[in-house]
């Protein structure tokens, strides 16, 4: 996607952040150079192509921009955010990235167009299986802690700040 | 400068579930302004400024680790 966008005049970006799931193999960064190697570690694993840059140890680019695990931001040529989302779905930002670029393309054209402000729920897939390889991958603790954390979460019921549909 | 337990704070060692969903609807709504920052670009371990990318063209930013 961020080849076929590349076209487009869209740069991606991956801004390397803690780790999510620490574990044996990849535990939680206590140095700058501990990051880096983690860094770089993840561009071998998924032969990441796209820049990647690398926030520093206290986290100061990540806290600024919301510290969720893997959200994603589009930012336009303005410097204002046009499209943000708590995770990363290529479907979704496709969607996202053509709607703008639409947008801007009607506007150019002649048509007269307000920006205003909009939401929408978005669907992601997710695949418990992977998810799980993951966690391995980090090592054991890390898919211990996640059976722990997901057990409580099911005794406590519906979290904060959590869409639950069922349509 | 922030201090060695923020640090550790931050970077937690037991997953115990991102507590940020609520706080994230409010941050950053579309039509903000992109708050800038500096990082280090892996490729050739220089500084680089986010703006440096906003500057010119449509950037995308994925936030994420190899967990």
């Amino acid at each position: 996607m961020a080849k076929e966008f590349a076209r487009k005049n869209i740069d991606f970006i991956f801004l390397y952040t803690r780790e999510a799931h620490p574990g044996e193999n990849y535990p939680a960064h206590r140095s700058f150079e501990q990051k880096l190697a983690h860094a770089r570690a993840f561009r071998e694993h998924f032969k990441v192509e796209r820049p990647i840059l690398v926030d520093d140890l206290a986290g100061s680019g990540h806290n600024l921009y919301g510290m969720l695990p893997n959200m994603t931001y589009l930012i336009g040529r303005s410097g204002k955010v046009l499209f943000r989302a708590e995770w990363t779905d290529p479907p979704t930002i496709e969607y996202a990235i053509n709607y703008v670029f639409q947008s801007r393309s009607r506007r150019r054209d002649g048509l007269r167009l307000a920006p205003f402000y909009a939401e929408f729920v978005g669907y992601r897939w997710n695949d418990p299986a992977k998810f799980q390889e993951g966690l391995r991958r980090a090592g054991q603790q890390a898919v211990d802690d996640f059976a722990r954390t997901t057990q409580r979460w099911q005794k406590q019921g519906p979290r904060p700040g959590r869409i639950e549909l069922s349509e | 400068m922030t201090n060695q337990t923020e640090v550790e704070e931050y970077n937690y060692s037991v997953f115990v579930g991102s507590e940020e969903f609520v706080s994230f609807r409010t941050l950053l709504p579309v039509g903000s302004s992109a708050p800038d920052f500096q990082a280090t670009l892996l490729e050739t371990g220089q500084p680089m400024k986010l703006s440096e990318y906003w500057k010119k063209r449509d950037v995308l930013i994925e936030f994420g680790s190899l967990t």
